[in-house]
């Protein structure tokens, strides 16, 4: 019970930092493998406010604006330039700005790991079990934030513009939406969402080093791909199912040192049954 | 296109001309020396950087030190560090880098999978290596020129074993499947609880992670408490061991915490929500009265801002130890090629005459195999 | 008799001209150790360079998992190494044999990693081969008899290593570059141009793209072996997903289905890396993967930004190298450059090859979009 809890409880901070991939690939088109190196630079910034203020919320808030504007600075010098190009081109681009933003952050913060103090709010029993009230925070917080997202999208205009663009691009552009304007603002919305999966991150590990998010990064593009690429509810899911197994894996002793293997091979298992994902469109290929 | 490639084809042969001629090789490449040269690879970017960089520094201030004081017979002494990220490879390509610039005597590399790669390289020039940290049996096995100034990990994991099943009935372990060092621990420590009669799932139980998955801990460390353990052992690096204890103190389970010479530096790392007692076997204490270890503490923290660590002294350690065995040797030749260095200080070292008072241990001797005999001590973290 | 044509025998140029004169050296006198290693490591990244080409450029499949079959063979190939070193004394018999097994063992995880290709498409495919990649050295790394976390013990084959490493490389090139040339090769890039019309044309698009990942696994699982003789131990954290992506890395900016262009990537690459690890020491070494992240960038931008494409058509290198052959003979120059690197590789260009996507299509779509189109195809 205690283990599927924090299952959850990572399933969650999975299925966030899942939902940047998965709209920055419906909407772009791209696998932004520098998604995971936006949290760790989010996991900078609220280490560098909370040693100057001390307060979590100024924390929160000041990563969520360097992380967007950095998803938005990296779209524009380093991802629109190659808009058009192959997309094999974007994807060594975004493992260069993932290099890039590693290698920097180094060389700010050193490469050691840096302990962060962000919050502890004790246990909170419930029928017998213990529970960290932090987990359920992250928890509660990431399914809010995952319904205010399908409400974003599926009733504003500019969710519904979004759509469009991941339907069609050239008809959305013909629809007179403004294509680059969308994709950047995607890259906004990501970005921040890699923000407050980064503090949720540091509730549950509370350290910042320059390669902590790596790690993350892959697990998330996984569980975005079980889900079924593109496709929100399919991130959450996936995420969610990662974390869970993950933490059955690492609680069984014999299992424990080949959590990695086995779930990649779940992925591999979904992917054999459903091609695209558990919640993933599949879309009649025309010659 | 034609042409495109033909001119290609004229300057790629042309620049390879020219590197061959770079590329003879001569057997002396110490010809040239005005220093000592100490040559070391160590992970300086990446994950385990923190460690290289400790030696790095270490080694820097012992060579600052030794320079100041006027080198041996006046010759100064000079240290190249090469990054190997931790990986073989690297530690192979550094090797020879640092060989060819005339490195004359090593400190080795300061991870165990780098330094077995370093030794085996090193063995075919006879070059002598005194590693500062790589604890791995395997590291010195290769070669009668390998020395470490650390425990080995077997020492180690006897040791926690022992020490442990005097005062604790329920033993919880975590360990990092995918990290050697941690592995060796663990090993011996299993190997010497077996020895003592005890049994897994009863006397001790055992969790493991990986470097490659989540390091929350949660699901680790409520199952340990949901056992009913009294101590956790925790044969890794601080930094996890850290994460670990904090993980503890969020969960309630307050037991003390022990750990190997992995665990020095953890003090940094913990916050005043931890209020278990932590402990571990380390060579070194940052905090000891001891006139050497303050004067060490007090010039890296002038250097460097920041306290030193068990690798910093390790560094520190196994350049000094060079430069007294170089002494006893009687060596005054700054262009001695490594190998003939390596033949003068390698019966020094094992002679059993000569003893070294460091940092990181008083007395200390080597055996013929390479290893270092001394004192352990059991240092309790200090929080107040 | 045929032409002699430049573009069929410069791979082997280049290659030659990097071995030849160094393994001169190596048999006469000595070569220093640090040229020997980097020898060797620059003629296995050809390897893998070249034999990943094959999935990526050829067949049209990004693959993120080839680090995973050089670590089968790096671990199975090394393994019989050492159980063979106490049967058989000569260490070149050794190391050929162990390249034969290590080669085979990583073709048949090959084998079942292209079952899924069957069924998987573009970047569903890669995670898959990316998550194979991670599985196999993760059970490998668990292994005790493969020394565990600490990694297999070797032997190390010594300094001339690389003459064997470089005969290698020139076998994968003489491979990957007749295959294809051959009615084999065109029906490979057929399904990745159009697979469904490669089907429709009668091309067996299973027994294709199950026979290009057997043999890119092979290649790479030979490039492990070649590994492990260079370095030991053989350590699972050495064949992680960022190594993948170093060989991929290599093949992008070579070109796609350019073997001319991975064999010279490859090399520049491997050079770099070892150059700025080693000039890099001590404090600077942080900024190397600035450097390294740094020329990615701007060589991917430069090499395939739309928006560049007339600036580079003016001062591309290609365009450079034309101004001064130009010059030296004495031609006029052509107004309009037009330069722009072919995206496959010369032989591709059969004289039947039709653009089937921009005649096929239903859709009534700018042309940039159906640019796009093909691309993800």
């Amino acid at each position: 019970m205690n283990t599927l809890i924090n299952g959850l409880c990572l399933g969650g901070i999975y299925a966030l930092i899942a939902l940047g991939y998965t709209m920055v690939y419906g909407i772009a088109k791209m696998l932004n493998f520098a998604h995971g190196d936006i949290i760790m630079v989010g996991a900078y910034a609220v280490y560098t406010t909370l040693a100057l203020t001390g307060h979590t919320v100024p924390a929160v808030i000041v990563a969520v604006i360097v992380c967007t504007l950095l998803g938005v600075l990296t779209e524009r010098v380093a991802y629109r330039p190659l808009r058009g190009a192959s997309p094999l081109a974007v994807l060594i681009t975004a493992i260069g700005v993932s290099y890039l933003l590693q290698s920097v952050s180094q060389l700010i913060f050193g490469a050691g790991t840096i302990p962060v103090s962000i919050g502890n709010w004790g246990t909170l029993e419930l029928m017998g079990i213990s529970i960290s009230i932090s987990s359920l925070l992250t928890l509660g917080l990431c399914v809010v934030i995952m319904v205010g997202l399908s409400l974003f999208i599926t009733r504003t205009k500019a969710g519904t513009a979004m759509l469009a663009v991941s339907e069609d691009r050239a008809a959305a552009s013909l629809m007179g939406i403004n294509v680059n304007g969308i994709i950047t603002l995607t890259f906004a919305i990501g970005s921040a969402l890699a923000a407050c999966a980064s503090v949720f991150y540091l509730m549950q590990i509370p350290a910042v080093s320059p390669t902590l998010g790596a790690m993350p990064g892959i697990k998330a593009f996984t569980a975005a791909v079980i889900g079924g690429i593109g496709s929100i509810p399919g991130a959450m899911v996936g995420g969610i199912l990662l974390g869970v197994i993950e933490k059955v894996c690492s609680s069984i002793p014999v299992l424990a040192p080949y959590t990695t293997a086995i779930e990649f091979g779940l992925l591999i298992l979904i992917l054999m049954v459903r091609p695209t994902g558990l919640m993933g469109k599949t879309r009649r290929e025309k010659v | 296109m034609k042409n495109f490639t033909r001119i290609v084809c004229a300057v790629l042969a042309l620049t390879f001309c020219l590197l061959c001629a770079t590329a003879c090789g001569e057997a002396n490449y110490t010809a040239n020396n005005t220093t000592y040269v100490i040559g070391s690879t160590g992970p300086l970017t990446g994950d385990a950087s923190v460690y290289g960089v400790a030696v790095q520094r270490g080694a820097m201030l012992a060579i600052e030190e030794i320079n100041n004081a006027g080198g041996l017979n006046g010759v100064l002494f000079s240290f190249e560090m090469v990054d190997d990220m931790a990986a073989a490879d690297k530690a192979a390509t550094g090797y020879t880098s640092l060989f060819e610039k005339g490195m004359q005597a090593s400190i080795g590399s300061v991870t165990s999978g780098s330094c077995a790669s370093f030794a085996a390289e090193a063995e075919g020039d006879g070059v002598l290596f005194m590693t500062p940290s790589a604890s791995a049996e395997n590291v010195i096995e290769t070669g009668e020129n390998a020395f470490r100034v650390c425990f080995g990990d077997a020492q180690q994991g006897t040791l926690a074993a022992d020490r442990l099943v005097e005062t604790y009935s329920k033993i919880g372990v975590i360990y990092d499947t995918s990290d050697p060092y941690s592995t060796g621990l663990y090993e011996a420590f299993e190997a010497q609880m077996t020895k003592l009669n005890k049994v897994k799932d009863t006397d001790y139980f055992v969790y493991s992670f990986t470097k490659e998955t989540n390091k929350d801990f949660s699901t680790q460390v409520s199952e340990l408490k949901a056992k009913g353990c009294d101590v956790l052992f925790l044969p890794f690096y601080y930094t996890e061991a850290a994460l670990v204890c904090k993980k503890a103190a969020q969960l309630d389970f307050n037991v003390p915490v022990f750990g190997c010479d992995g665990l020095d530096g953890i003090k940094d790392q913990l916050d005043d929500t931890v209020t278990a007692q932590v402990s571990y076997i380390t060579p070194f204490d940052v905090e000891s009265p001891d006139a050497d270890i303050k004067a060490f503490v007090d010039a890296f923290e002038k250097k460097y801002g920041e306290a030193p660590n068990q690798f910093a002294a390790d560094g520190y350690d196994a350049v000094m130890i060079l430069y007294e065995a170089m002494k006893a040797a009687g060596v005054n030749d700054v262009k001695i090629s490594a190998a003939d260095l390596a033949d003068l200080l390698r019966p020094v070292l094992t002679g059993g005459t000569f003893k070294y008072d460091g940092l990181t241990g008083k007395g200390m001797t080597w055996t013929v195999e390479g290893s270092c005999e001394k004192d352990p001590q059991v240092v309790i973290v200090d929080r107040d | 008799m045929k032409k002699f044509k430049l573009k069929h025998w410069i791979n082997y140029m280049i290659l030659l001209a990097l071995a030849v004169p160094f393994s001169v050296i190596a048999f006469t006198g000595t070569v220093k150790g640090s040229t020997s290693l980097m020898l060797t490591q620059i003629a296995y990244s050809i390897v893998l360079a070249v034999s990943l080409n094959l999935v990526v450029g050829f067949l049209g499949e990004l693959s993120l998992g080839h680090a995973g079959f050089m670590c089968a063979g790096a671990y199975i190939g090394c393994f019989t190494a050492n159980y063979l070193h106490t049967v058989i004394p000569d260490p070149t018999v050794v190391l050929i044999l162990s390249m034969v097994v290590g080669g085979l063992a990583a073709a048949l995880f090959g084998f079942i990693i292209g079952l899924p290709t069957l069924r998987l498409k573009g970047d569903y495919l890669a995670i898959v081969t990316l998550a194979f990649g991670e599985i196999i050295r993760t059970v490998f790394m668990n292994q005790e008899i493969f020394g565990g976390a600490l990694g297999l013990t070797t032997k190390k084959y010594g300094k001339t290593l690389f003459v064997i490493a470089f005969v290698m490389a020139i076998f994968t090139v003489f491979v990957t570059q007749n295959l294809m040339k051959s009615k084999h090769g065109r029906a490979i890039q057929a399904i990745r141009d159009n697979e469904i019309a490669a089907r429709a044309m009668g091309v067996n698009v299973t027994y294709y793209k199950l026979a290009v990942f057997v043999i890119a696994a092979f290649f790479a699982g030979i490039a492990g072996v070649i590994y492990g003789h260079n370095t030991t131990p053989v350590d699972y954290g050495f064949f992680s997903f960022n190594y993948s992506v170093e060989i991929l890395v290599m093949v992008v900016l070579g070109g796609m289905g350019n073997i001319t262009g991975s064999v010279l990537s490859a090399i520049l690459l491997t050079f770099i890396n070892i150059q700025l690890t080693t000039k890099l020491s001590g404090d600077l070494a942080a900024l190397k993967y600035l450097i390294y992240a740094l020329i990615l960038i701007v060589a991917v931008i430069w090499n395939n930004a739309p928006a560049l494409r007339k600036v580079r058509a003016r001062f591309g290198l290609q365009r450079l190298i034309e101004i001064i052959v130009h010059k030296f003979k004495g031609h006029r120059l052509k107004e309009e450059g037009g330069m722009e690197a072919p995206s496959t590789a010369d032989w591709s260009k059969v004289p039947t090859k039709i653009p089937m996507d921009a005649l096929l299509s239903t859709d009534i779509v700018p042309e940039q979009s159906v640019k796009e189109e093909g691309d993800k195809k």
